[in-house]
């Protein structure tokens, strides 16, 4: 189910996008990673302190312990969450709406290769550059925490953080991807492919923000990924990333099968 | 034996729009035309030959196969090229002719080379900024390239030249002389006329007739014999106006325009039929 000279090209063009978002995230995660320390600590706190709800809307709290627990608050509540998000809806509006709106699916249609090869194959390409772009910012996490304070990160509970976190991308590209799959228009693509993850995410950070609106997580798929529930190994948080996972894996089968059987006005 | 056969193909868009009871056949060898004014419904038949619409009612077989059912099997043997040309604009021409072959899952032949001469067409300029005849050319090479059987051409001159319309031309003739069945859409009568051996003429969705280019030709050509003062005068005569020069006699032929062609189906020019 996978055609090797499209699956190149493909992975060819998410090359560029990979290089610009795997810059920026060791920008952010090497910033944030050498900011731990208990001195600075305070300052941070008293950022939390003068503006509790802007921070605590982006998932920063105080009195992280560890190391990780620093990087749990300052990184898996935005940075870590909202670019490869960017990444999944840039690239999945690519891999298959832009193809049709434009015409090029032509190329790909009129060949003896099945609608469902073309679609899994392009299906692959996102996943791959997920795993590729969180396997990267693990590689970094890891060389960066090494580097500025040896010994004191648990690379496994890290990897267990990471492989959560990724469960949580794989179902926001299963949101994209299927988007991409349904609309034959960029734009309508575009409207709920970004649209959905970037709503549910607002909803996140009004959530965040606790009082009354402390309800809105109970709407928002963010919910299912808890950090700190994972690192804490609590089954409520693997249950979480278990459910994101299927549905992920179900809204990707889904788009191959909407490709599959559309009208493609090509 | 019928390669193409369509029958009671419906696509209604809505408001008048789309394709209604379109029915006809493509036999083994033949050149079909299949004439019509823009926004007549060509494309939308070819899409449902291509597997890329499913039909309404109706059926689209190629091969004694399911158009829409299978047609993955029919792509095997089918070259198309399409009526509005969109590769991938990132890619130099020799980079998508190379994809192309590939993604088929093919070698890039021999043939290639050949037709890329053809054509005079230099593929290493990048699609992005090929004009819109070089992006024809190169839609021929990928829709030729792979030697199929069944070739499903979609306006496949537009953009080119009169020198290299000529050429795709000659192509089809040594392509129906090797067997090929061909259906090529066009708007244009002349076209069709010089190329096909049976035309359906659509407008409005319909089929209005599907004649031979005999019967057409006897219908809708009209040819004069002009006598000129001498042999020079009628051979330069001759030349401007395309005729058959003999002595100081030229024979010229004009066809109607397409839109008396229609008229003539579509009872305007009730006289005929």
């Amino acid at each position: 189910m996978l055609n090797r000279t499209l699956y190149i090209r493909e992975m060819k063009n998410s090359l560029k996008l990979l290089v610009i978002f795997a810059a920026i995230m060791t920008m952010y995660v090497a910033i944030i990673i050498t900011m731990y320390d208990p001195a600075l600590m305070a300052t941070l706190d008293s950022f939390v302190e003068v503006m509790p709800e802007l921070m605590a809307s982006v998932g920063m709290q105080t009195g992280a312990t560890s190391l990780l627990g620093f990087m749990v608050s300052y990184l898996y509540g935005f940075i870590l969450l909202v670019f490869p998000m960017v990444f999944c809806i840039l690239r999945a509006n690519g891999l298959i709406a832009k193809y049709v709106e434009r015409g090029s699916m032509v190329t790909l249609m009129a060949a003896p290769v099945r609608r469902e090869t073309i679609a899994a194959t392009q299906m692959w390409v996102l996943i791959s550059g997920i795993v590729i772009l969180l396997g990267y910012i693990t590689g970094v996490e890891v060389a960066v925490c090494h580097t500025s304070f040896p010994g004191e990160l648990d690379v496994s509970q890290l990897v267990k953080l990471n492989a959560g976190l990724l469960c949580l991308h794989l179902f926001i590209g299963g949101i994209c991807f299927w988007s991409s799959c349904l609309f034959s228009e960029t734009r309508y693509s575009l409207a709920f492919g970004a649209g959905i993850p970037a709503l549910m995410y607002v909803i996140q950070m009004l959530a965040n923000v606790g009082g009354k609106a402390r309800d809105l997580r109970y709407v928002t798929f963010f919910t299912l990924f808890q950090p700190e529930d994972l690192l804490a190994g609590e089954s409520s948080a693997y249950a979480g990333a278990a459910i994101l996972l299927l549905a992920g894996c179900a809204m990707f089968a889904a788009g191959i099968v909407t490709f599959s059987r559309k009208d493609l006005h090509i | 034996m019928s390669v193409i056969k369509i029958s009671n193909l419906t696509r209604d868009y809505g408001g008048g729009k789309g394709i209604f009871q379109i029915s006809f056949r493509v036999e083994e060898g033949e050149v079909f035309g299949f004439l019509g004014p823009n926004g007549a419904g060509k494309t939308t038949t070819i899409r449902h030959l291509m597997g890329f619409l499913r039909p309404e009612s109706g059926k689209c077989r190629m091969n004694h196969m399911d158009c829409w059912l299978d047609r993955e099997q029919i792509q095997k043997t089918v070259g198309y090229i399409p009526g509005e040309i969109s590769f991938f604009e990132d890619m130099t021409g020799a980079e998508f002719l190379r994809f192309a072959a590939r993604y088929r899952g093919m070698d890039v032949g021999g043939r290639q080379r050949e037709l890329l001469d053809r054509f005079e067409l230099n593929p290493k300029t990048k699609i992005k900024k090929m004009s819109k005849g070089m992006k024809q050319k190169v839609g021929i090479v990928a829709a030729f390239m792979h030697d199929p059987q069944i070739l499903i051409l979609d306006e496949p001159t537009s953009g080119l030249d009169p020198l290299m319309q000529n050429r795709f031309v000659e192509l089809l003739a040594q392509e129906k002389k090797r067997g090929k069945t061909i259906l090529l859409s066009s708007h244009m009568f002349e076209e069709v006329e010089r190329t096909c051996d049976r035309v359906g003429i659509i407008r409005a969705g319909r089929l209005a007739a599907v004649d031979s280019v005999d019967t057409l030709r006897r219908r809708h050509m009209r040819t004069y014999t002009v006598t000129l003062d001498s042999p020079k005068r009628a051979q330069a005569f001759a030349r401007d106006f395309g005729g058959v020069c003999a002595g100081n006699r030229v024979r010229v032929t004009a066809s109607q325009s397409l839109e008396t062609i229609f008229l003539h189906y579509y009872g305007g020019g009730g006289k005929h039929a």
